[in-house]
Order: C-alpha cells, then sequence, then structure tokens
C-alpha cells in the first residue's frame, strides 16, 4: 500500500470506530440530551467519509445542514419536552428483543449482500472537486427537483409553524 | 499491514451497520424525538451508500448520486422540521411524547 493508501485506511478506521461508537451510545442512552450528543459525533463522522469519497460538498453541506441545523433542532426539541425518557420494562422489553432481532436480521442479509454482489467498478474511484459540478447540474439536468424541493422546503417551513404555533 | 485498500464494499458494510443500528434505535424507542433521531441516522446511511456508489461504480453519470443525497439531505431537513414541530404539539396537549401512550386513534 501506498503512503496516501494508508493514511485513508488509517483515517477510515478510526473514523469508522467513532461512527459506530456514538450510534451505539445514541440508541442505547435513556438521556436524550446524551444522545443528541452522540448522533453528533457520527454526524461529523459521515463528513469525514464524504471527504474520503471526494464528494467535498456534501461534508460541507453535511456539516451545515446537519451538525449545523437539524442537530441544533432536535435539542430545542429535546428542551421543550423534558421528563421524557424511554419506558423501562414491561411491553418495551419485548418491543426491544423484537426490534433487536428485526434490525440484526436486516443488517447480516445487507452486509451479506454487500460483500458478495459482484459491483462494476470503475477503474480510477471519483476524484474530482464536485462543487461546480454539481451547482451546473442542478440548474440543467436536475432543474425539476431541485424546484420541487425548494418548495417542499418552504411548505416543510410554513407548516412546521402552523403546526407548532400557540392557539 | 495486510489489510486490503479502503474500497466501496468498505464503505457499504459502515453503512449497513450504522442503518441497522439506526433501525433498532427506531423500533426500539419510546420516546418520539428518539425515534426521530434513529431516523436520521438511517437516512444518514444511506447517503453514505449513494456517494460511495458515485465514487466507485461504472457509471455515465457521475454525480448522481451524490445528487441523490443532496435531496435525500433537503427531505430529511424538511422531516425532522415537520416532526419536531408534531412533537411539540402533542407535548403541549398531552403532556407526553411516549409512542406508546400516544393513541387517540385508537378506538
Amino acid at each position: 500500500m501506498s503512503s496516501t493508501e494508508v493514511f485513508v485506511a488509517i483515517t477510515f478506521y478510526v473514523t469508522a470506530a467513532a461512527m459506530l461508537f456514538g450510534a451505539v451510545g445514541m440508541v442505547l442512552n435513556r438521556d436524550m440530551i446524551r444522545s443528541a450528543l452522540l448522533l453528533i459525533l457520527t454526524l461529523g463522522g459521515v463528513a469525514v467519509m464524504y471527504v474520503l469519497l471526494s464528494a467535498d460538498f456534501l461534508a460541507i453541506a453535511q456539516l451545515l445542514v446537519y451538525v449545523g441545523a437539524i442537530m441544533v433542532l432536535m435539542l430545542f426539541a429535546i428542551m421543550l419536552t423534558p421528563n421524557q425518557l424511554d419506558l423501562p420494562g414491561g411491553s418495551a422489553q419485548a418491543q426491544r428483543v423484537s426490534a433487536a432481532l428485526t434490525s440484526l436480521a436486516v443488517g447480516a442479509l445487507s452486509v451479506g449482500v454487500m460483500v458478495s454482489h459482484p459491483w462494476v467498478l470503475r477503474r480510477e474511484p471519483l476524484n474530482m472537486e464536485t462543487a461546480e459540478a454539481i451547482g451546473t447540474l442542478l440548474l440543467t439536468t436536475y432543474v425539476l427537483p431541485f424546484w420541487i424541493a425548494s418548495v417542499l422546503l418552504t411548505v416543510g417551513l410554513v407548516g412546521a409553524i402552523v403546526i407548532a404555533r400557540e392557539e | 499491514m495486510a489489510l486490503a485498500p479502503i474500497g466501496l464494499q468498505h464503505f457499504l458494510v459502515l453503512a449497513a451497520i450504522l442503518f441497522s443500528i439506526g433501525m433498532y434505535g427506531a423500533l426500539s424507542r419510546t420516546n418520539a424525538v428518539g425515534v426521530l433521531l434513529s431516523i436520521e441516522l438511517m437516512l444518514n446511511a444511506v447517503n453514505i451508500m449513494m456517494v460511495a456508489f458515485a465514487c466507485y461504480i461504472e457509471t455515465q453519470q457521475p454525480l448522481a448520486g451524490q445528487m441523490f443525497a443532496i435531496f435525500i439531505m433537503t427531505v430529511a431537513a424538511a422531516e425532522a422540521a415537520v416532526g419536531l414541530a408534531i412533537v411539540i404539539t402533542v407535548y403541549r396537549l398531552r403532556q407526553t411524547i411516549q409512542v406508546d401512550e400516544i393513541d387517540l386513534l385508537k378506538g
């Protein structure tokens, strides 16, 4: 392996370990604030993965949209709904067992497919600056989805205000 | 080190594991905000897969996967805003956001 490959491998494994730690901690922690803070660790790791996959624009967008906006929203919602720990015991216990079985089955199946499928790879992995190309694509090939997405965001924003407003 | 260089399958396996962890959270949480957090994790796992395919798979349009990820991110932002507004309204009306206790529609 060349020195770049070693660097990429170290970055990948360290980030992946941090992401898995954050994700497992997020689903197991009963304290919602800690859950949200651990999820921020995982979402930041996703941005690092985007950098490794030469998606520079998406990495910045990930930090701005998820870590910057959505998680702040989540923390606000958690602080506005105090004393709401997960219910312990009883039916929640049976629910946890069946949830674990279902997600284990889905995880094992999808990992098996991912590893065994003969993917048709390109000769060289994508290696370009994507921001300019994405900007061009958004206003040419993908102009209709772009337009619909902006309408969706406007409707979502107005809808959220209408729903959460005090009567 | 005898490790293989990082390739497509490393990212896919990581994303699949993250997806199933998020799925466990979405199914086992009883707090509505916790369910929303887990769904965000699942969406991010899918996004990693999209971008990994865009980076490694032979295709006519190399950036199509990244465009998918951008639109998923947009829809996730709208979903989080509306979902949290609903959660806050439910809390104001019922003083609980445990999904087991929100059963107004149960006859």
